[in-house]
């Protein structure tokens, strides 16, 4: 099976990793467990530019889905991390700290932002998405970005 | 079946030595940016050069345009060399004979000269989208 | 043969999708035309791909800074591609993290925030400039 879901416009290719959850306001969840993996998605780390400052909470912060974790300042936006899930924040990765680039280069993997410990994943599930139902998304927010340009 | 080209690659040199390279930039991004925007795709040619995946494979499925500075022709060469001849190869100076505009004098700081050269440049590249695009 | 150290190549990516790759190449003109005029030279990063001989010459002959504009490192890439290696690399965006007060616009031409950035960048790498012109000196 593909590891990821890809679409092309233009010269830009956007991925979805597959057996992923996903948030309309583009962040992934990889759960393992009890615990999920977060970070921005392709789409959300491509339209959004290279990232120059992050600010993040720390380990022991308790979030609600769709509530704010932090920040991220690329040179065209700041915007806010906001968490597909709820839990606690059990792990932030701290290579971002001297290598933020890593949310653009790997956005799926090394780019990873934050583990945390979930609170009640089924309840949140109401509100993400799977694989293929975010990669539908994405391609309408992608056509959409598309058109307001011409 | 045959099948519609929607979109062209623009590559420019971008040279730094001349000032005809600041005028590739120039020209380039005021296609993409103002003259044909959504037929027009940039292939930025330093990172075609380093190994891009997504500028490589556009350059090699797409139609490409590239527009050089001077007759050393970086951007056909590394076109050619890379993803397939260019579909067509602009030369700055060449343009700028043709058209009667006085060649640039600075890299930066735009001045009269380098912007009136840059819509000069902008123009034909644009004339050479609408042919490919035919 | 030991490197002549009285040039110093100055190269920038010149990415043309960010304003990064303008920075970058704003602070290269900066150096080698205010700062360090005849000690730091530019020449054409794609010259390099295609094999100019006096572009080549020029890089393997003399030590090397690169200025990219994002992690993807293309102008150090093209330098080691040829077989040399780079003396310093910078990136332009880590400028902007130093100095989040200028923030840079525009890909043709930089803002006046862009190019104070590049006036304070250009001093860092001037100093690099001259770190490595006594270097080779000694």
């Amino acid at each position: 099976m593909a590891e990821f879901l890809e679409t092309t416009y233009d010269k830009f290719v956007f991925t979805v990793k597959v057996g992923n959850l996903y948030s309309r306001q583009d962040f992934w969840a990889a759960v393992d467990g009890n615990v999920a993996t977060l970070g921005l998605t392709d789409f959300l780390q491509k339209s959004q530019g290279d990232v120059a400052f992050l600010e993040t909470v720390e380990p022991g912060f308790i979030v609600g889905q769709g509530e704010e974790l932090g920040n991220i300042e690329t040179i065209k936006a700041t915007f806010g991390i906001v968490s597909p899930v709820t839990g606690k924040v059990i792990e932030v990765n701290q290579e971002l700290g001297a290598s933020p680039y890593l949310i653009n280069q790997a956005p799926y993997g090394e780019g990873w932002i934050y583990k945390i410990e979930l609170t009640d994943l089924e309840k949140d599930r109401g509100e993400l998405l799977d694989d293929n139902g975010y990669f539908h998304l994405m391609k309408e927010k992608i056509q959409a970005e598309m058109n307001k340009r011409r | 079946m045959e099948i519609k080209v929607l979109k062209v690659g623009i590559i420019a040199c971008s040279g730094e030595e001349l000032p005809e390279g600041t005028v590739s930039r120039i020209a380039c991004r005021k296609v993409l940016d103002e003259l044909r925007p959504g037929q027009t795709v940039t292939i930025c040619l330093p990172l075609f050069i380093a190994g891009g995946k997504e500028e490589r494979e556009f350059a090699s499925k797409f139609p490409t345009i590239t527009v050089d500075g001077c007759e050393k022709l970086c951007a056909a060469k590394s076109t050619e060399k890379l993803s397939g001849k260019p579909t067509r190869s602009l030369l700055i100076p060449e343009i700028l004979k043709k058209r009667g505009v006085d060649l640039p004098t600075r890299r930066r700081h735009l001045g009269i000269e380098e912007k009136t050269a840059g819509q000069a440049v902008a123009e034909e590249i644009a004339k050479a989208v609408d042919e490919v695009l035919e | 043969m030991s490197k002549s150290k009285k040039q110093v190549v100055v190269l920038a990516c010149s990415g043309i999708g960010k304003t990064f790759g303008a920075l970058g190449r704003e602070i290269a003109y900066e150096v080698v035309e205010l700062l360090r005029p005849g000690v730091a030279v530019i020449t054409c990063l794609p010259l390099l791909m295609i094999e100019d001989v006096d572009a080549k010459k020029l890089v393997t002959e003399n030590p090397v800074i690169t200025i990219d504009g994002c992690p993807f490192d293309c102008a150090r890439k093209s330098v080691e591609s040829i077989g040399v290696t780079v003396h310093k690399g910078y990136r332009a965006i880590d400028f902007y993290k130093a100095h989040k007060d200028l923030k840079p616009e525009g890909i043709v031409e930089l803002n006046e925030a862009g190019q104070k950035l590049a006036a304070t960048a250009a001093e860092e790498l001037a100093e690099e400039v001259d770190r490595l012109v006594a270097e080779g000196n000694e």
